[in-house]
Order: structure tokens, then sequence, then C-alpha cells
């Protein structure tokens, strides 16, 4: 459905935003996965439209994306990672507005359009309230709903699950999920279980780079056999980071558990241990600054 | 601590750029005023750039400027805890409030200074830039600088950053601290210009301004132009008490804002604990996983875009209407409209009837800079919303066209511009009803003055956006607007309406003539402008930054791409308008009419003067008989003129030639003809014309010559359209009709400082008063003829010229008149034609009419009473009024005067028909004018100076007196003070801005305010020393020696000398020295008067006075001469000068010898008196008026 074809964005000040960037994205949901900075946002801007690469292609469907933004734009929803709201406003009265300049033009379609997202992303009682007092949290929801106005056949959501609690950010996957089932889903986070639960495939960016693109499954069993595990002491941790690539570390009963990657069994009182998608992804980024 | 945290704000709010956007604009505004002429800023009609007096006024402007720069420091540092939520984390440090309070303020306070340090800088730098003018600049004196930043900056900026600092911090509210600058800057608005004729409210008006800026104007009050370029201010009175005031109310609001503040979270207001929702809020539950019903799909098609498009409109409508600033906006707007219209006045301050278009210009004036500031703020905000907003993702990715952010943010702007207009009206049309005029005329405010201004506005908004769009950020296009509108305010580089933004030309508005045709050519600039403003707004539309680059140039080059569908069609339109608008505003203003720079006008008139002045010594015929017949169109703003001048040579040397001059360039001559001469020098460029006579004239022979002149006016000019020629109400007078015959200073260049430029000499060539041949000639081309003057017009109007009317009657749709002189008159005429309502009386055998415009009734009876008052008067002093009428005729005003020609006194609508005289204070300046005007039947009309310097006291002088007797005679003398005071303020104030050297009363030429205000002081303290009776009998001697008479022609000096006949003592004689050959000026005052009750019922008063007597030379300079003159005295029991005031207040009113110095005068009197006084009615030109009177203690 959606093709990116050597997309690469330099900033003005000279950022490497985006380099040779290439990837096919099917119906579905599509994890979008790296470290802050890794230009996830970039890539988002410019599927939605909002930035123009200074190099490469992308289409959507029959859509040249670069040429015909405004085609796009009529099958677009899009979550911005980062977003204010207008003053004096109610959270019913925006997603109204919004819901014309999308196209949802009778009286009739907008009110169900409305009433029926607020329902959606539980703003419902607080519908009348200024935008601007709403919570983060809440905030994070209004985005949600003024995403999924209108059908799109392509959504962008970027970390949409930052400021949403436990339950509220199940709801929302689920439901993406869902609608994921007919259209284009790219999910862009940096928090490994929402890809690991959700995403049917997925791709890791760091510095403007693909490093892995694949499905979630295929991508552990990559990597199967070349994680070690072991409980160390804090003290040990540096003299370990040296020997070894550290993937993580985490305190588990008082003790630090690590990861780490290796083609061989490295002894030592490490054992093999089935691997995660978090692990694929530090292992990923390991390479990759290994390479560089 | 408190240091720290004072660099920590300073350091902070050093990085705003605001802060750099103020300190750059400062100095490049002073460095711009300095060097460049004509540039004043602070400095006015003749002043050095960097005069004292301006660079005090500068700093004081700068110091007012930064309460807005100022207010956004200190509220910043209040509120800015608070707006980004960093509070709570203040809260908890250790420092005390002292310091967290007095820290943020002096931080603040301190990049305040720091800003303004750009004036100083500025000004240094200014006036030692290479192309500086050195004749424009004074030395750039250490002192002002620190008189002004000590005095009066640096106090203004602590006073108002404190009191503002104070409210944000009481109020942590930015608006209420906003309003607070508003409440400030109102302040200064209200009480620069209040109370100016109340003396005892000035000082409590200096008091108030928190600026210092009426303090400031009331310690340089008629200063001159020498004193204010070099003088400080002494640091004493109202303007120290002023200073001392504001410290003090500032120094208490920072001890107040220390003793309120809290810090921490503010806590719940009890209406939010009331508002069921906020609590429901908390019981928000978590509602069960929905399943994702598919939602109605969208639609994209003309339909939808209609529909996105009106959301959108009432969208933005709604976020600017709903935002703080406008209401706050909407309230500045109406309230100092309100106030301006409130005391509306004419040009000399006196009330007038609140008449729709006398309302308009008054509402534009008053208005004029708010909607500058409303398109330039609203277009940054509008073209930023999104961004600023940080919505820009959401709303861009939407699929709504690119034209609708243009479109919709444009149609917002025009509904605030437009509820501003209308706002106005609203307070215009409140103003109306209070004062109980109910002829409400909405249909002009909407024609004339609405629609006008706010497509002017938008077409400057469209400007706005289109900066906006380009600049890279907000700040900067707000900056680079800021300096266009300043420019264009100051700058006549750009002349041309097409060329210059915006322009169009001047649409003059009258009720009698409405907006005439005038409004033809603004609506075709209009029209113009308009298209060029659509073209900038799809260019705005073409780069309309969409997404998340804002760089301009991947935006330019995307424009092509963009360019397609609606923009095409748009943009053809626009271009087709534009050009179509601009070739018919091209072919009229320069193709129809003549179109000449303001450089090459001048250079016209400095080639007229090299060209031709030669001749204006040559001997010439007067005209001796004048016939004409003018056929006026009014509708279609035509006339022409057949004529014949029957010329004698009234010189005692022959005459070989002719001279022949047109001085309207509307006017062409159409045909010609000296009987025995021909044309030897036809020179069209200057209208300019000479006929050799094939035989020479000797002293007494006559000539014929028949002319017709046609005047047309076709089209519009590019700059003032003529105003004489119109619909209804036209005025023409020789100038606009018939060929003049000589050279004479007519079309020469008069301002000093050009002719300079140009290396003229620095004034007109005039004969001095010892130049005894000038008194061959009269002044201003006049002398005695006889006129028959036939006038035609369209058939509803009334056609009206100087001369007994003979004959009027309506024939083929055209009314004809015909006047002929009853005695001999000048050969001038005033030919005049409306739709007039006439009023008429006969008084002793004289016949007076005033002809008037339907809507202006209001003092038509109050114009015959006074023509019957003088008409009385100067027969029984002066002797026969020649006339069997006298006429007032209405004319539109264009123009704000009265004038006499014989027995017609054309009178603008705006000069006494609309003159408001309900209240008995104000001052009856319709009885004035008409007394002053039929004193001119006598002065101007009987007895004409010779043409030479002084020319004029022998018209306009004695007219003045004439109209005093009058007055007097009217309202006795007790109230004769307000009027000797009238004209006392005049005279000063003009004395002080005018920009060249005094002259005495004799040999004033031009300068008005010497003729008619000095003039009329000096005629009535004559009269009243010698006697009311001795300067009549020797105005009757002048009258009866030069009345008709021709050459030689009488000199001010042989008006002297018949006074001086008159005199009975040396007294008299060095009065008469002081008044008309010398610049005296008194001072004096009373101090603290006491009156004490004794035993037997009577007052003791005691009245301290000072008085001092200063000669004035040619040089402007100052000294003080001995004082021993017999001055009055007065006790009254109300102030003299108001309306009640009468004989009956008069307790004692005697002359006593005042020498200078201080003197003790005791009196004793019956009743106690209220107030005392030295030369209580202002007879004596004294400095200071206003301490003349004091209250009795």
């Amino acid at each position: 459905m959606l093709e990116l074809q050597d997309v690469s964005h330099v900033y003005p000040n000279g950022t490497r935003a985006l380099q040779r960037v290439s990837l096919s994205i099917p119906r579905g949901m599509y994890g979008l996965l790296g470290p802050n900075g890794a230009g996830k946002s970039t890539l988002m801007r410019c599927i939605a439209t909002l930035q123009t690469p200074t190099e490469g292609g992308i289409r959507f469907g029959n859509t040249d994306v670069i040429k015909q933004p405004d085609e796009l734009r009529r099958t677009l929803g899009y979550l911005p990672q980062d977003f204010g709201v207008y003053p004096r406003i109610s959270a019913y009265a925006m997603l109204d507005h919004l819901a014309v300049l999308k196209g949802v033009n009778s009286a009739a379609d907008r009110k169900a359009t409305v009433e029926t997202l607020l329902h959606q992303t539980n703003l419902w009682n607080v519908r009348k309230k200024a935008l601007a007092g709403f919570s983060g949290g809440m905030r994070q929801r209004f985005g949600i709903a003024q995403a999924l106005i209108g059908n799109p056949a392509l959504i962008i959501v970027d970390e949409p699950t930052a400021g949403l609690d436990p339950e509220e950010r199940n709801r929302f996957l689920n439901m993406l999920a869902e609608i994921g089932e007919n259209v284009v889903v790219i999910l862009s986070t940096h928090i490994v279980d929402d890809v690991a639960d959700l995403c049917p495939r997925m791709a890791v960016l760091a510095e403007g780079r693909v490093l892995l693109e694949g499905a979630p499954l295929e991508l552990i069993g990559a990597t199967r056999g070349r994680i070690w595990t072991k409980a160390i002491e804090r003290r040990e941790l540096e003299t370990l980071r040296q020997q070894h690539e550290v993937l993580s570390t985490r305190l588990r009963s008082g003790r630090t558990v690590i990861h780490i990657l290796a083609d061989n069994p490295p002894g030592d009182g490490f054992t093999s241990v089935q691997a995660g998608l978090e692990d694929v992804y530090f292992a990923s980024l390991a390479e990759a600054r290994r390479a560089a | 601590m408190l240091l720290k945290i004072a660099t920590f704000e300073f350091r902070y709010l050093l990085r705003n750029p605001l802060l750099w956007l103020t300190a750059a604009l400062t100095l490049a505004l002073f460095v711009v005023a300095m060097s460049v002429p004509g540039f004043e800023l602070g400095s006015e009609g003749g002043l050095l750039q960097n005069a004292a007096y301006a660079t005090l006024r500068n700093y004081l402007m700068v110091s007012m400027f930064f309460v807005f720069v100022t207010t956004s420091f200190v509220a910043n540092a209040v509120i800015r805890d608070e707006q980004t939520g960093f509070a709570p984390i203040i809260g908890s440090l250790r420092i005390t409030k002292f310091e967290y309070v007095f820290g943020r303020f002096i931080g603040a306070f301190a990049i305040a200074i720091l800003c303004l340090l750009a004036v100083p800088v500025g000004i240094t730098l200014g006036v030692s830039m290479p192309w500086a003018d050195a004749a424009q600049l004074g030395p750039n004196r250490l002192t002002d600088h620190l008189y002004a930043l000590f005095v009066l900056a640096l106090p203004n900026i602590y006073i108002h950053s404190a009191i503002l600092f104070a409210l944000a911090t009481i109020t942590r509210s930015m608006m209420a601290t906003y309003l607070g600058v508003i409440g400030l800057v109102s302040g200064f608005l209200v009480l620069q210009g209040s109370f100016l004729d109340r003396p005892q409210l000035r000082e409590l008006a200096s008091l108030l301004d928190a600026f210092g800026a009426r303090a400031l104007t009331e310690a340089t009050l008629y200063w001159t132009v020498a004193e204010r370029n070099a003088t400080l201010p002494a640091l004493n009175g109202a303007l120290l008490n002023n200073r001392l005031l504001w410290l003090g109310i500032a120094t208490a609001s920072l001890a107040v804002a220390w003793a309120v503040v809290r810090r921490g979270e503010r806590g719940v207001s009890k209406r939010r604990l009331k508002d069921p929702q906020a609590t429901e809020r908390v019981s928000a539950q978590v509602m069960p996983a929905t399943s994702v019903a598919p939602l109605p799909a969208p639609l994209h098609n003309s339909s939808s875009s209609r529909g996105q498009l009106f959301m959108r409109v009432r969208f933005e409508v709604w976020q600017v209407v709903s935002s703080w600033a406008f209401p706050l906006l909407l309230a500045w707007g109406l309230f100092t409209t309100l106030f301006v219209l409130i005391t509306q006045r004419d040009v000399d301050g006196r009330p007038t009837y609140p008449t729709t278009l006398s309302m308009i210009p008054e509402i534009e004036e008053a208005f004029f800079v708010i909607p500058l500031i409303v398109v330039i703020y609203y277009a940054g905000e509008l073209v930023w919303r999104e961004r600023d907003r940080r919505m820009h993702e959401i709303i861009d990715a939407a699929p709504m066209p690119n034209w609708m952010f243009v479109v919709s943010k444009s149609s917002a702007m025009a509904v605030v511009l437009l509820s501003l207009l209308l706002i106005n009206v609203l307070a215009s049309v409140l103003v109306q009803l209070s004062l109980g005029y109910t002829h409400l005329e909405l249909g002009k405010y909407l024609l004339w003055y609405v629609l006008p201004n706010a497509w002017d506005m938008m077409i400057l908004a469209a400007l706005a956006v289109f900066v906006q769009s380009l600049s890279p950020h907000k700040a900067v296009g707000w900056g680079i607007m800021v300096i266009f509108v300043l420019w264009t305010q100051i700058s006549s580089s750009i002349q041309h309406n097409l060329l210059k933004f915006g322009g169009v030309p001047w649409m003059p508005l009258s009720d009698m003539n409405g907006a005439g045709t005038f409004w033809q050519g603004a609506w075709t600039l209009r029209l113009y402008w308009g298209a060029a403003a659509v073209l900038l707004l799809v260019a705005s539309h073409l780069m309309w930054r969409r997404g998340a680059d804002v760089r301009l140039k991947p935006r330019v080059a995307r424009m092509p791409q963009r360019f397609a569908g609606a923009a095409t069609w748009v943009t053809t339109a626009a271009l087709v308008t534009l050009t179509a608008a601009g070739a018919y505003g091209y072919y009229n203003t320069n193709l129809l009419n003549d179109y000449r720079s303001q450089d090459d006008a001048e250079l016209w008139a400095v080639t007229l003067e090299k060209k031709y002045w030669k001749y204006h010594d040559l001997p010439q015929p007067v005209i001796a008989h004048l016939t004409m017949e003018v056929e006026l169109h009014p509708e279609q703003r035509r006339a022409t003129t057949r004529g014949t001048y029957v010329l004698e040579n009234r010189t005692s040397q022959p005459i070989s030639a002719i001279h022949v001059r047109l001085l309207d360039a509307s006017l062409s001559l159409t045909y010609a003809e000296v009987i025995g001469a021909r044309l030897v020098l036809d020179d069209p460029e200057f209208d300019y014309r000479i006929y050799q006579l094939d035989s020479t004239m000797a002293p007494g022979d006559e000539r014929v010559m028949t002319f017709e002149t046609v005047r047309t006016h076709l089209g519009f000019p590019n700059g003032a359209p003529d105003t004489r020629l119109v619909a209804n109400g036209t005025f023409l007078d020789r100038l606009q009709l018939t060929p003049f015959i000589g050279m004479s200073y007519h079309g020469m260049l008069g301002q000093s400082d050009k002719r300079l430029e140009y290396g003229l000499p620095e004034n007109l060539p005039r004969a001095t008063l010892e130049d005894i041949a000038a008194t061959a000639k009269p002044a201003l081309g006049r002398g005695w003829a006889m006129s028959d003057i036939t006038v035609s017009t369209s058939a509803d109007q009334t056609p009206l010229a100087p001369g007994r009317r003979v004959s009027d009657s309506t024939f083929n749709g055209r009314r004809i008149a015909r006047f002929v002189s009853e005695a001999p008159v000048h050969p001038v005429f005033s030919i005049q034609s409306g739709r007039y309502e006439v009023k008429q009386r006969v008084h002793n055998g004289v016949e007076f009419a005033v002809y008037y415009h339907a809507a202006h009734p209001w003092n038509v009876d109050g114009m015959l009473d006074a023509l019957a008052v003088s008409l009385d008067y100067f027969q029984e002093h002066f002797g026969p009024y020649q006339f069997t009428h006298a006429r007032i005729v209405e004319f539109p005003g264009y123009a704000n005067f009265a004038q006499a020609f014989a027995g017609t006194i054309p009178y603008s609508e705006t000069y006494g028909f609309i003159a408001n005289l309900q209240d008995p204070e104000t001052l009856d300046v319709v009885a004035g004018t008409t007394a002053h005007e039929l004193a001119h039947q006598y002065w101007a009309h009987q007895v004409i100076g010779a043409d030479m310097e002084g020319s004029a006291v022998l018209s306009e002088t004695l007219a003045q007196y004439s109209a005093m007797m009058v007055i007097k005679q009217m309202r006795g003398e007790d109230q004769i003070r307000r009027h000797l005071r009238y004209e006392l303020d005049k005279y000063l104030a003009w004395r002080a801005s005018a920009p060249a050297n005094e002259p005495t009363l004799a040999r004033a030429e031009g300068q008005n305010w010497v003729l008619y205000q000095k003039g009329a002081l000096a005629m009535y303290l004559v009269q009243k020393r010698l006697g009311e009776e001795a300067v009549n009998r020797a105005l009757r001697n002048l009258l009866e020696r030069y009345r008709f008479k021709g050459a030689p022609y009488p000199r001010s000096l042989d008006l002297v000398e018949l006074l001086r006949d008159q005199a009975t003592s040396e007294e008299h004689q060095t009065l008469i020295t002081d008044l008309f050959e010398r610049i005296v000026l008194y001072d004096m005052k009373v101090i603290e008067p006491v009156a004490v009750h004794r035993a037997d019922g009577k007052w003791d008063v005691t009245v301290s006075v000072e008085a001092r007597k200063l000669h004035v030379d040619s040089l402007a300079s100052e000294t003080e001469v001995p004082l021993n003159e017999r001055i009055e005295i007065g006790l009254f029991t109300a102030e003299p000068g108001i309306a009640a005031f009468d004989a009956s207040n008069v307790l004692l009113f005697e002359r006593h010898a005042i020498t200078g110095g201080r003197q003790v005068l005791k009196f004793v009197t019956d009743r106690r008196p209220t107030h005392a006084g030295i030369d209580p009615y202002n007879f004596y030109i004294d400095r200071n008026s206003t301490d003349n009177v004091r209250l009795v203690k």
C-alpha cells in the first residue's frame, strides 16, 4: 500500500534526519521503533505531507504523496507526536470543526462522527470542557479521536500512548488493532511492547536509517541463540560492559540481570535466554553502533 | 540573593527578542530622525532636530512607548511562573518574598533601562552621521540627555513598571496588566489636551499625567523657538510635584505588591468549586473498550469546501473576537473616540454642532493609529496562529485546500476591522445624541467612513499577511510592518498614488456638498490597490507555510506548482482590474490633469520667479471698469467667463506693453484681445502673455481688453482636488476665473527654507516701510473700479456676486442674476452658487441677507444681529457704509475662513455656521467674525494700504479693532477679558512656534498672529488709554484722507501718525511706540492677595503684585527695561472672564502706578472680594496671563 523509495531528508542546519529510507508498508498495523532522535517523526511528517523530503518518493496506493498532497490528506488520519490546542474551545467544538475540515460535511454525519469518537476515546463527559484545560492523557485521547475522523485509509500515529495510563493504553491499542485490519496504520513509538503486542510488521529506525525490517516473530527468530543472561552484582557491571555487548540491564530482587549479545556462548555463568523483541531492538541498535 | 535573582532575571530577559527588536528600532529611529532633514521627531516647526525641547520630548515619547514593552518584561517576570507551570518549583525554593518580588523587579527594570540607552546612543550617532544637515542641528548637550533621563524617562519607566508590576503581582493576570497599560496611556491622552481653556485645572492636569508630559507642556508654555532650542525647564512647580507624586505612587505600589504577593499555587475559585462539571471530571469512569463502528465517510466536493470555508471563517473570527485583546481594543476605540468627539472642537478650539460630516474627519483623526495596530498585530496572530498553538500539524494535514487559510484569515481580519469602525460610528452617534443632535445620517457614516477606511485597512492587511508569510518569525513580520507604516507616515518621497502603497486621492467632505465628485478618484485608486491586495493574498496563498517546513526557499520553489485552479483566474481577474483601474487612474491624474511632483511644482515656481519677476516694477495699467458674464455649470464643474476690462494707466509713466497672466492651472484663456495691441510673448508653461501696444498709453489713458476663459475640472488629480467649483456651494474668485494684469508674487515660492535651497533670497521680495516709491501701488493688486457682473447657474441654485442685484430671473433652465457696483470697489469678486436658504432683514436702509445651507440654521440670527450692531457702530463712528446691502453666503467647509468682498461675505460652514454657542462660556466667534468682516467694508474696501510691509495693519488690525468695539458694545467692557485673553493666548502660542523672528506690528507682513492677535490687543489698549473717541477720530481722519483715493496709498505708519495726533501725553506716545514699533512683553502677577474683615464691617485687602517689562529685539533676545506705568488693579466677587461675570462683580477697578519688582497695595472694600488682579482684563501682552488674577485668601 505505502511505498517509500530512498527517502532522504536533510534539515537546513545540516542534520541528516533520514538517509535513503525505503520501506514497503502493507495494510495492517506497522510498528516503527527507534530511539529518540532516530528520525521517526521526520519520516511520519514526510508521509503525512507535512514535510517534503529532500530526496526520494512516497506513494500510497495510486497517490504520489509528494506531488499530490491534497489527495493523500483526504484519506489521512494523523496524530502528531506533539501538538497544542486552540484556546477557548471545547473538545466537542474542536472535533466538530476538524470533522468539517476533513470533509464530513453534513450535520448528521458530523454529529455521529463526533459523538462516536468522544465515546470511544472516553471524552464524552468532558466534551464541553475547554481543550486547553485538558490533562496530558485527555489531550492525547483527543488527538487520537481527531485522527480517526472520516475513516482514513492511512493512519499515522506518532507516540500515541505517551501520557496514557495502562488501561487507556490498552483500549487505544485494541481500537487501533481493530481499525488496522482494513487500513494502513503506522505506529511510531519507542516502547517495544506496543509493537510486540500489535504489529504484524515493523521496522527499527536509528540515525535516519532502517536497521531492521520484518515481522517481529521472524526478527526474534533471527536472534535466537545469541542472547545470554546472568544475574550479577551491580559493581560487576562496568567490567562486563567492557567484555561484552550489554543489551539491557534490569533490577530484579536486588540483583542486576543483564542481557548480552554474543554469537557464541560466553560462559562465565551466562545462560541462553529466549529473546524478546526488546532484545532484538537493542541488538540492532548495538550492531548499528558498532558499524558506525 | 536579591542581586542574584535580579541578575538571573536580567540575563533571562536579555534573550528576549522583543528587547532587541525594541532597542534596534529605537536606535534606528533616532539615527534617522537626527540625520535626515524633514524628519521631525519631537522637534516641530522650526526647532532644531536636537533642540533641548525636542530631546525632552523624544525621551518622553520613548519612555511612554516603552510602556508596552516594559509591561511585557515586568509582567512576564511575575506571571511567567504560573504560565509555564514553574510556580510550584519556585514556591518551594528558599528565597524570601522580598527577594523574589524585588529581585525580579530590579532585573526587569534594568532591562528597560538598557533599552532606553538606545536613545542617547541613537541621537549621538545620528547627529554625527556624515549626511546630517548641520544647519538643522545644535550642539549635542550632555545636560539635555541627563535632564531628560533623570527627570523624565527613568522616572517614567520606574513609575509605570512599578505600577504595572504591582498590578501583575496582585492580579496575576496579563489582562489586568494590559488594562493598566491602557489606563495609563489613556490618562496621558486625555490629559494632554484637556483644560487648555481652564487655567485653574491646568495644574491639576499636569499633576495627574503619570508620564509628566502635560507638566512638561505647561512648564514650556509659550516658549519661543530660541528658548526651546537651548533651554531646559526649571525643575520646580507642577513638573517637580508631578515627578514626586508619581514616584511616590510607584514606590507605594511596589510595597503593596510585596505585601500582597502569595507564592505558590492559587486556590480554586469559589465559582469553580460550585461548577458541577468540575467535579464530574473526577468521576469520569473508564468505559469498556468499544468496538469501532464505521464512521461516516467524508466527501470532497464544492459543497464541503464551502462548508469548510464557512466554518474556518467563523472559527477565525471567533478566535479573534473571543481573545482578551479584542474587547480591550474595542473599549479603547470607543473610549478615545468618545473622548475626542465630546471635546470636539474646530481649529481654534471652539465647539461645533456635531454634524455627521464634521464628525467623520474627527473620528478618522482620533482613530488613526488603532486600526494600524490592529492590522499589524492581527496579521501576525492570524498567520501564525496554528504554529503558535502547535496545532499546525493537525490542521495542515487536513484535506483543506491551501487557499482557505488566506481567505478565512483575511475575512477574519475584515470582520475585526469592520467591528472597530462600526464601534466608532456608535461612539459618534452616541455623542451626537448626547449633545441633542438627532439628525442621524447612518448612510453617510457607512459610505464615507466605514467603507473607505475598512477598504484601506484591508489593503494594508493584505500586505501585512504577505509580509508575515514571507518572514521567518512573527516578530520579524511585525517589525517590518511597523517600520513600513512609520516610513509611509513620515516619508514624502513617493507622491503618486499609483506608486504609494494604498495611496488614494483626498476625498474632502462637507455637509453642503457631501463627497461631491471626489469619491470617484478615491475609489478608482481603491479598486487599483484592492486588486494589488488580492495579488498579495494570492502570493501569500502560493507560499503558505503548510507543514513543518518554514523556510522560504522551498515554499517559493513550490509556488508554480500551487499556481493552479482558482488561483489562476483570481490572479487574472486581479491583474485585469489592476491594469484597468491603474490605466484609468493614470489617464485621470496624468493626462486629464497635470501631475507635478512637489519638486516639479517647486521648480516651476522658482523658474517663474527667475523668468518673470524682473517685470514686477514695470508700470502697468489697472482695471478701472470690469464687466463680465460668468456661466456656471456646477454639476459639470465647468465655468465660462466672458469679460471686458477697461484698463487705465494710473501711473505717471507711459506704458508700452501690457502683461497678462493666468494664475490657475485649471483655467484656460480661450480668447483675449487688447484693442490696439498685439501678442508678442505667449508662454503657455507659465501662462504669461505680453501685449505690445501699438501706441503707448500716456498717464490717464484707457485701453479695452476683452477675454474669455474656461474653467474645467476633468476626472480627478493625484493631489488635492479643486474644491471651489462644486455641485453645491461654488465659491470662485478672480484667481480662479480671470486674467491678471502685471507680474505679482502670486505663484512664487513662499517658504523661506525652500527659497534658500533654490538659491533665492530668503523672503519674497517686499517693499519696506521706508520705500516711499511703493506707495504708488495698492496692496494685493487692488485699486478702485466699477463692476458689472452677470452670473448664471443651474435653475435650482442661487447665483451671487458682489454688487447691487439689478436683475434675477430664470430662463431656459438657467438662473441669471446681474450685480452692479454702487460705489468704487476693488476689481475682485466672489462668484457663489448653491442651493441656499435665505434669511433677510432690513436695518437702517441696508438690506442684510444670510444665504445658508438648510441644515445649518443655528447662527443665522446671530449673524444678522451682529451685522446690525456692527453697522450702527461703524456708521456712527467711522462714516457712511457704501452699499445698500450686506450679504453673508455660506460655502462648504473645504476651507475654514470668512472673507470680505464688496458688500458680500463668503463664510465657511465650519467657520461659524456650525459653531455651537449654546454654552454661555463659549466665546461668541460668530459675532466677532461677522463684525470683523463687515468692518472690512471700511478697512480694505474704503481704504487700502500701499503694497509694502505693514499694509494689512490698515485692513486686518483695524477690522480686529472694529470687531472688538462691537463686542464691547454687545457684551460690556467687563466681558472683554475673555476676548482679550483668547487673542493673547493665540498670539503667545503662535509667537512661540513661529520660525522667523517676530516683526513689529507696523512691519508685520503675512504674520497673521501679529496683525490679528497682537493688533487687536494693541488697538484695544490704545483706545483704553487715549479714549475710544480719540481712536475713532483718528480712524475717521484716515478714512477722510484716503477713502477711494488712488496713489499715494497709506502706510501703517500713517495710521500710527494719526493716532499720535490724538495722543495727549508723553505716556501715550511711548505706548504707541511700544505697541506699533517695538515688541514689548510684560510679566505681571498677583501674589497671595489677602482680605481681612474689619470691625466696621469693611474689608482690608492687601494685594502684592510683581511686574516686569521686557523689550524683545529683532533676534528674539529679551532685555528687561524699567517699568513705570499706571496699570489697572481690580478686586472682584467673581473671576473675570467667566460668562456670568458682569459689572456687579467689580468692587474696584482703578489704575495704580506700577514700578516693577514687588509692590504691596492696600485697599478697603465694602464687600469681601474673591478675586484680585493686576491688569485683570489682560490689556497688556503678558507672557503668563493666568497669574494675573488670583483667589483672595
